[in-house]
């Protein structure tokens, strides 16, 4: 008994210390600095204060690029997810019983996920030039690496027991998946991609900067030409935006959840 | 019409013999019920005869074709004609009950008419009868969650009917009613099979049941078929022999004996 309680002290005395040594670590290679912080607050009033008041001669011309901005999520999202949908079927272990398949599309998904939406913009934008277009591109191949993750992971969970109904049927493996596996994984699928809706328009807004389109675009070269006004007014549409589409999403979402939770 | 000749089954993962040795014939137009404990085989045994379970040896006929040896593509014609009812059901929740039983149409679809749910004005007409035979053709447009047990049940016997079957395997198809629906369900799915000479395979937990609907009984034990006759024919020492030395013969309804 006394040496359990002496383990599990110096256990907890050891974790203890490997926080802070990662927080020490993490702080001094990050110069994090209160000081530095509190002496930057005067500058960062002056820059707030030339922000006033905002400069909406331009509101409408921004509205349209708001829009642009969540034209380029909604075919972002799509794109992404109808390229997902089918892939992740042969990333599912329970599908796809040839393991050089499975492995194969599992790293297509983990590379797309892995590189971020900005650095996607900026190889797009090489490829096929400035505006929404490489945006909408660079949504897509991250999307469809996220929602192929979810996909194939939410195909994984479905009930054995009712595929086995399918092919009691004599049905083939084609007319089981569509037939016994998508109809279950439904809710959930139409859930994510809605999700990834949401996400995609926090993201599009900052492609912009990489000269993916949209309103994104607007801030960086307001932001170029020190048009202080122009920029909070910007942000403000950017904020807004953003906060309808999570709203609106969200809304949705739970009225799908809601659908499965009764079943 | 069934002949399953020397079938064993392994469970791999488990190592758990399943299925020792079984041999087996079953008439066109029978109705047999395989009784035994949980974990017998019962269930293994019906899910071999339509494939569901790779047995590891043996040979199974169905109509003379020996579905075990079959190319796939064969595998799904003979599939086709066998239905299958399970205990839990196993219909798509979400989706309406026509969709369920529709189903049971599969094999005469395309996959291309698959993927919008489109199925021939046959498929259409051959669900309507079948919920029509199971009394639920007024509830082809509800949703499966919104229904009871026995009206689930009552589905899946649809989507198997749909399929046109000549076998129905019904594994355990009343284990998780109550017992005044276990009847009713009984005798629905005993009256239809009757009725067009379709050869019914049952497992059952219930002795008296097996009394009632089997033609003929099959006893299983430790994956070993110990009995094999009709209900008459089954004495003391086969119902010993089947669920082993018991105090709880209660449970198993010897009392109907």
């Amino acid at each position: 008994m006394a040496k359990l309680v002496f383990k599990s002290r110096y256990r907890k005395l050891l974790i203890g210390l490997a926080i802070i040594v990662i927080y020490y670590w993490s702080i001094s290679g990050t110069d994090t600095n209160p000081i530095n912080f509190i002496e930057g607050i005067p500058f960062m009033i002056d820059f707030v204060s030339r922000m006033f008041p905002p400069d909406v001669s331009n509101l409408g011309k921004f509205l349209l690029k708001a829009l642009e901005t969540l034209q380029m999520a909604i075919i972002g999202s799509t794109l992404g997810a109808l390229i997902a949908l089918p892939l992740s079927f042969l990333a599912a272990r329970n599908v796809t019983s040839n393991r050089f398949i499975y492995h194969v599309v599992r790293g297509v998904f983990d590379t797309c996920r892995g590189i971020n939406e900005i650095v996607w913009g900026l190889i797009f934008v090489s490829m096929v030039g400035l505006g929404p277009f490489p945006g909408v591109l660079a949504l897509a191949a991250h999307v469809t690496g996220a929602l192929g993750r979810y996909f194939s992971e939410a195909i994984e969970t479905v009930d054995p027991e009712i595929i086995k109904a399918i092919v009691s049927t004599g049905a083939n493996k084609f007319q089981v998946i569509v037939r016994g596996i998508f109809p279950q994984v439904k809710p959930l699928f139409i859930n994510y991609a809605f999700y990834y809706l949401e996400n995609n328009f926090r993201a599009a807004t900052v492609l912009g900067l990489v000269g993916a389109g949209g309103i994104g675009m607007e801030l960086i070269t307001s932001m170029r030409l020190f048009r202080n006004q122009e920029v909070l007014t910007i942000l403000i549409i950017m904020v807004l935006g953003v906060a309808a589409i999570d709203r609106f999403s969200a809304y949705v979402r739970k009225k799908i959840i809601r659908i499965e939770r009764l079943e | 019409m069934i002949k399953i000749e020397n079938l064993s089954h392994t469970y791999q993962n488990r190592g758990i013999e399943a299925l020792k040795n079984i041999n087996l014939e079953i008439q066109k137009g029978e109705s047999l019920v395989i009784v035994g404990s949980s974990g017998s085989g019962k269930s293994t045994l019906l899910k071999a005869i339509n494939r569901l379970v790779e047995p590891s040896s043996g040979r199974i006929f169905i109509n003379g074709e020996d579905i075990l040896h079959s190319p796939l593509e064969k595998v799904y014609q003979i599939r086709g004609k066998i239905g299958m009812i399970f205990q839990n059901f196993n219909l798509i929740e979400r989706e309406s009950v026509a969709q369920n039983v529709l189903n049971g149409r599969l094999r005469y679809n395309t996959n291309f008419n698959t993927i919008f749910s489109r199925f021939s004005p046959e498929d259409y007409s051959v669900a309507r009868e079948s919920l029509s035979m199971v009394n639920l053709a007024d509830f082809k447009k509800e949703r499966v969650t919104d229904l009871s047990g026995g009206q689930k049940q009552r589905v899946a016997i649809a989507r198997a009917l749909s399929q046109n079957p000549e076998i129905i395997l019904a594994d355990e198809p009343v284990s998780s009613l109550d017992p005044k629906l276990m009847k009713e369900i009984m005798d629905l799915l005993t009256n239809i099979c009757r009725k067009k000479g379709i050869t019914l395979v049952t497992s059952l937990h219930f002795l008296d049941f097996a009394k009632r609907y089997g033609t003929s009984i099959i006893g299983m034990r430790n994956g070993e078929i110990v009995f094999n006759g009709c209900s008459a024919d089954l004495t003391e020492k086969d119902l010993i022999n089947i669920y082993g030395e018991t105090e709880d013969w209660h449970l198993y309804g010897k009392t109907g004996f």
